[in-house]
Parts: C-alpha cells; sequence; structure tokens
C-alpha cells in the first residue's frame, strides 16, 4: 500500500464543492506534485490530508492506518509534517527555538520532570540545542540562530518553517507553496533542499503554482481543476495533456 | 582640540550612562526570550529578598512584603497562562478563593495541622480547574474571558449562599498561623520569609518549565494554534495543563494568605481582586517571569500608599494604571533596560564614528 492514500474525497463549502471525489496515492520515497489554478482545491486538500478539516465524506489512509477523523496533532504525530501556504512561524520565539519546538514530539519529559530540571531533561535539551543548530547550518541560517524569528527576512522565514517541518524528523512531508514569494536563488536553494530531503528517505507532496520548480523536482505530478483530478502522471504527459493546457489557459485569462 | 572635545562628550555621558548602567545591572533583560538559563542576576535578587527585611525593619513594610509575596505567587500561575500560553483568564481569584476556605475549612472545622492544609488546598484547586478547565478551554479569546469570568461569580456566589460551610458574608475566622512540625510563624518577619521561600520555588519551577519543551510549546500555542499542532504538540492538553498549574499556584497562594490574615471572607476573592492579579502581570511584562513578581510589588505598594486617600483612591489608582500602560505597554524594568541597552550602542557608535573622524 501507498504511504498515503486518499480515496473517494469529497468536500463542500456552503454548497459549493471544492473537492470532488479525488483519489490519490503518494508512493513512499516519491516526490508527488500537485497543480492547479487557484481555487481548484489544493490547499483544501491538505488540509483535508493534515486534519485541520475533516471531509464530507470519502477516507484518507496514512502508513495503513485511517487517518480521516483524526485530530491533527495525532497525524502530525504519526510522522506528518507540513508548512503553510501563509507563512506559520512563531515570531515570539528565537529561530532555535523555532527549530527546537519542532522537535517537541519526539522530546520526553512532561510537566513535572522539566519543572524540575530532571539530569535526562538537561541532557536531551542538550542534544535537541545541537541537532537544532544541525538543521539550522544546513538551511544556511546559523548565523541567525538567536534572534527573534518575526526579524528575518521573508525568504529566510520560510526555509526556518520547512525546518521546522524537517526537525519533526516526518516521513511524509507537505509543502503548501513553498517557492511563493521568494527570489530565484531561493526557489534553487528550495529545490535543492527538497531534493536532498528525498535522498535522506522522506516522501514529499508539494503543491506549488510556480509549475517550474514542480516540473523540475517531482516524480509525478496531479492536476487539481475546480476540485477534480484531471490528470495524474510523469511530469512530461502531463505537460502534454490537453485538459490542463486547457484549464491553466483559462486559468490564466481569468487572473488577468 | 579635538581630542578635548572628546573627553568633553565622555565626560557628560558618564552622568547618565553609570546611573543607566547600574539599573541594567538590576533589572532582567528584556525581551530576550532565549536567555532563559539562571544568571548572577539572580544570586543578586536573592540576596535582596534575603536583606530587604532585615535592613528595613518595619513592621507595615514585612507586612506588605507578605502580601507582595502571596500575590506575585498568584500572578506568576496567571502569568503562565495569560503571558506564555496566549490565553484570557478573569476567574483566578477564584482559585486563591478555593485555597484559601480549603485552608480556612480543614483548620478550623477539622483541626487539620496546617501544613496539611496548604498541601490539600493546592490539591482542592487542582481538581476544580481540571473539572472546570476541560470544557472552558474550547473556548478562545473573548469568550474565554467571559467563561472564566463566569466562573469566579459563580464560585462567589456559592460561597455566599452556602452559609453553613463558608460562613456566608462573614466569613471564617481563627485560622491558625502556619505552623511545620511545631515551628509556628507567628511574625510578620517569619511569614516574609515563609512566602518568598514558596515563591522562589515556585519561580525556579516556572523558569524551567519555560526554558524546556513545555515553555516552546507554550509559545507556540500562542502564536499560532495550527502549526502547533502540525508539529504533533496537543494543543488541549498543554493549555489545560498550564491552567492547572496556574490554578495550583492559586491555591497556595490562597492558603498563605488565610494563614496570613487568618481569615476568610468573600470579599478578599471579588472580580476587583481578578482584575488587580491581571494587572500585575501586564504591568509586570507578559511572557516574562520576574514582570509578575515587579508587578505584584509595585501594586501592593501602590494600593497600600493610595490608601491614605481612601475618597480619591479610585481615581488616582486609574490614572497612574494609564500612565503606565501608556509609557511601559511591555511592562515595566524591562522597557527601562531596553532604553540604556539603546544609549548604550548609540554612545558606542558615537564614539567610533568620533575616532574614525581622528
Amino acid at each position: 500500500m501507498a504511504l498515503l492514500s486518499i480515496e473517494e474525497i469529497t468536500k463542500e463549502y456552503d454548497g459549493i464543492r471544492a473537492l470532488d471525489r479525488v483519489s490519490l496515492k503518494v508512493e513512499k520515497g516519491n516526490i508527488k506534485g500537485l497543480i492547479g489554478p487557484n481555487g481548484a482545491g489544493k490547499s483544501t486538500l491538505f488540509h483535508l490530508i493534515s486534519g485541520v478539516e475533516k471531509p464530507d465524506s470519502g477516507k484518507i489512509y496514512f502508513k495503513e492506518k485511517e487517518i480521516t477523523s483524526m485530530e491533527s496533532y495525532k497525524i502530525s504525530a504519526l510522522g506528518m509534517g507540513r508548512t503553510f501556504q501563509t507563512l506559520q512561524i512563531w515570531g515570539n520565539m528565537t529561530v532555535v527555538e523555532n527549530i527546537m519546538a519542532g522537535m517537541n514530539r519526539r522530546l520526553k519529559g512532561g510537566l513535572f520532570s522539566c519543572g524540575l530540571w530532571l539530569p535526562w531533561i538537561r541532557r536531551s535539551e542538550k542534544e535537541a540545542l545541537k541537532e537544532a543548530k544541525e538543521i539550522l547550518n544546513s538551511l544556511g541560517l546559523l548565523g541567525k540562530w538567536e534572534s527573534l524569528a518575526s526579524q528575518l527576512p521573508y525568504g529566510k522565514q520560510k526555509l526556518l518553517e520547512l525546518g521546522r517541518a524537517l526537525a519533526m524528523k516526518p516521513e511524509l512531508l507537505l509543502l503548501d507553496e513553498p517557492a511563493s514569494g521568494l527570489t530565484l536563488t531561493e526557489v534553487r536553494q528550495l529545490s535543492e533542499l527538497i531534493s536532498q530531503i528525498r535522498r535522506e528517505g522522506a516522501t514529499v507532496l508539494v503543491v506549488e503554482h510556480h509549475m517550474g520548480m514542480v516540473m523540475e523536482i517531482a516524480d509525478e505530478i496531479a492536476v487539481l481543476h475546480n476540485g477534480e483530478l484531471i490528470a495524474e502522471g510523469t511530469p512530461d504527459g502531463v505537460r502534454r495533456n490537453p485538459q490542463v493546457i486547457e484549464a491553466y489557459l483559462k486559468g490564466k485569462k481569468a487572473d488577468a | 582640540m579635538v581630542e578635548t572635545k572628546k573627553n568633553e562628550f565622555r565626560k557628560r555621558d558618564l552622568f547618565y550612562l553609570v546611573p543607566l548602567w547600574l539599573i541594567s545591572l538590576i533589572a532582567p533583560d528584556p525581551y530576550l526570550y532565549h536567555k532563559k538559563e539562571f544568571k548572577k542576576k539572580d544570586l543578586f535578587y536573592l540576596g535582596a529578598i534575603y536583606l530587604a527585611p532585615l535592613i528595613w525593619f518595619d513592621l507595615h513594610f514585612h507586612h506588605l512584603m507578605v502580601l507582595a509575596g502571596i500575590y506575585a505567587i498568584l500572578a506568576l500561575g496567571l502569568s503562565l497562562f495569560m503571558g506564555y500560553a496566549g490565553q484570557i483568564s478573569l476567574g483566578h481569584a477564584a482559585f486563591f478563593g478555593i485555597g484559601a476556605y480549603t485552608t480556612a475549612i480543614l483548620t478550623t472545622r477539622y483541626g487539620l495541622p496546617t501544613f496539611m492544609a496548604f498541601g490539600a488546598s493546592a490539591v482542592s484547586a487542582v481538581v476544580i480547574a481540571y473539572l472546570i478547565g476541560r470544557p472552558i478551554l474550547k473556548l478562545k479569546g473573548y469568550f474565554l474571558a467571559l467563561a472564566t469570568l463566569g466562573f469566579g461569580e459563580i464560585f462567589l456566589v456559592i460561597v455566599r449562599e452556602s452559609t453553613d460551610l463558608t460562613g456566608g458574608v462573614i466569613g471564617i475566622f481563627g485560622i491558625p498561623w502556619f505552623s511545620v512540625m511545631g515551628f509556628s510563624f507567628d511574625t510578620y518577619l517569619k511569614q516574609y520569609y515563609l512566602t518568598w521561600g514558596v515563591l522562589i520555588g515556585l519561580f525556579i519551577f516556572s523558569k524551567n518549565l519555560v526554558r524546556s519543551k513545555v515553555g516552546r510549546a507554550l509559545l507556540a500555542v500562542a502564536a499560532s494554534e495550527d502549526a502547533a499542532s502540525s508539529v504533533g504538540i496537543n494543543v488541549p492538553r498543554i493549555k489545560l495543563e498550564i491552567f492547572v498549574l496556574g490554578a495550583a499556584f492559586a491555591g497556595l497562594a490562597g492558603s498563605l494568605f488565610a494563614c496570613v490574615m487568618s481569615t476568610a471572607n468573600p470579599e478578599a476573592f471579588s472580580l476587583g481582586f481578578t482584575v488587580l492579579i491581571v494587572m500585575m502581570v501586564i504591568l509586570g511584562g507578559m511572557g516574562n517571569l520576574y514582570g509578575p513578581v515587579a508587578g505584584a510589588i509595585l501594586l501592593t505598594w501602590l494600593m497600600d500608599s493610595l490608601s491614605k486617600y481612601q475618597e480619591y483612591s479610585l481615581p488616582i489608582y486609574g490614572a497612574i494604571l494609564i500612565l503606565l500602560l501608556i509609557f511601559f505597554p511591555d511592562g515595566i524594568g524591562t522597557r527601562l533596560n531596553v532604553r540604556v541597552i539603546y544609549l548604550i550602542g548609540y554612545w558606542a557608535k558615537k564614539k567610533k564614528r568620533d575616532e574614525g573622524k581622528l
């Protein structure tokens, strides 16, 4: 069975069908791209997978476990990390604390053991700090590790959000428009990073507006349009699909 | 020529830099959430807490500081819930009251030793906070504020009406002094060391908490609950835990209060008192554990010094609060220190620029 499989999922908002019987599979070790014009239902699908919202019908399985109506923190604890379309870093913490908070699930200790600062808490805090610095080093953010996260420029904050998801050591990483608002150099750095994450064994599902980057890094691409899955396959196959071309052209016209 | 000018500049600067530097030695660090480890400054605070009542040997001062210590315990618990987890509670006075009444009832009716009643107060506050918190903490923002406010009022009504148990409006008198193993805390000075000892213990506990994974989870919940659950933080549970912990602090403070005042009556736990505690947290600075302690000392002193002008006390009190909130929106103490760091940085830059010119 695939790492993540979505079966016939439907979601409506006030009578408008955001997703209509969408089925999707993500195989272990793959990078899967999910594209589609504005309002196609990509972000809704992400919210349903990560448990922020619940579907009207249909089922979602992650690691052969049904997660359809699970609470979102439990889904995350199973090993699913995500980033958000609108940036959600914790500006009230330092950069390194953002990463360390991302490790929360892996660190042991409850209210009392932390409050009493027992020896093994001290040890695990020390190790967490060391590991967080290594992650920051790989992101190129180590120089700013002690400044408040809200003081970083936008591109760096996006990287930090990705780093936070990586700190969980997720098996599946959901990236919601990771390249939006980034400069070209930053996009290049990002696609290298995503390829590296895959090499380290994680599976990635990436929603992206920006076709170029997805075509470059994804093994497989699925295309959503008006809440329906209209195409699925290799990047080249999808690029030549007439339905996809039409949907994108219409989307472009509507934007303009 | 230039040389003398530079020297003049330095001397004039020392005039305000030295006192400001001294303040910066004393005041807690500003904004630096990550600088959470214990420092030499904390030893200075410990020394000051030990010596203050011995140097200023005045019964009235001792009594005030006992009250300030009790309020600081209460504000410390609330600051974990408000300043770190970013929630609002206007029902904290009720847990203070629960602690006070538990001690009052257990010691006067059942003759339990005070230190056992002290523990029982925390337990009863924890149990009630758990039962109340489970349903209530699903609410957010103003709704949570209103629900906790409602809880506080319900508690007051119950206390006033159940005359048999709580003595109604009159309250319970004759609560014995706090005593452990026959050692009775019967003077204000002894009570001062008792309350501040408890405060220091709870402060160390809280500080360890906020520099560990729990503190990071709390700050994460305050900034973005979606992001917090996306990394596997159980948001409802951590909110409940910290609410219950705050209630336990309040229960302990209430128990000490009952022993010090030797009475418990509903007037002490009214809405006005809740507002006062919230003010201590806000004035002292949110997201900072030194803040609530400073706020508690400041407001206790303020209340006392305004009590001479009974009829004008409310407007004066209000005006002072407004001025403080305008000029120190991030709390007292930390703000001063920000100024100091800014000025020292400015001075250092100016010095460099002058040297560059030479």
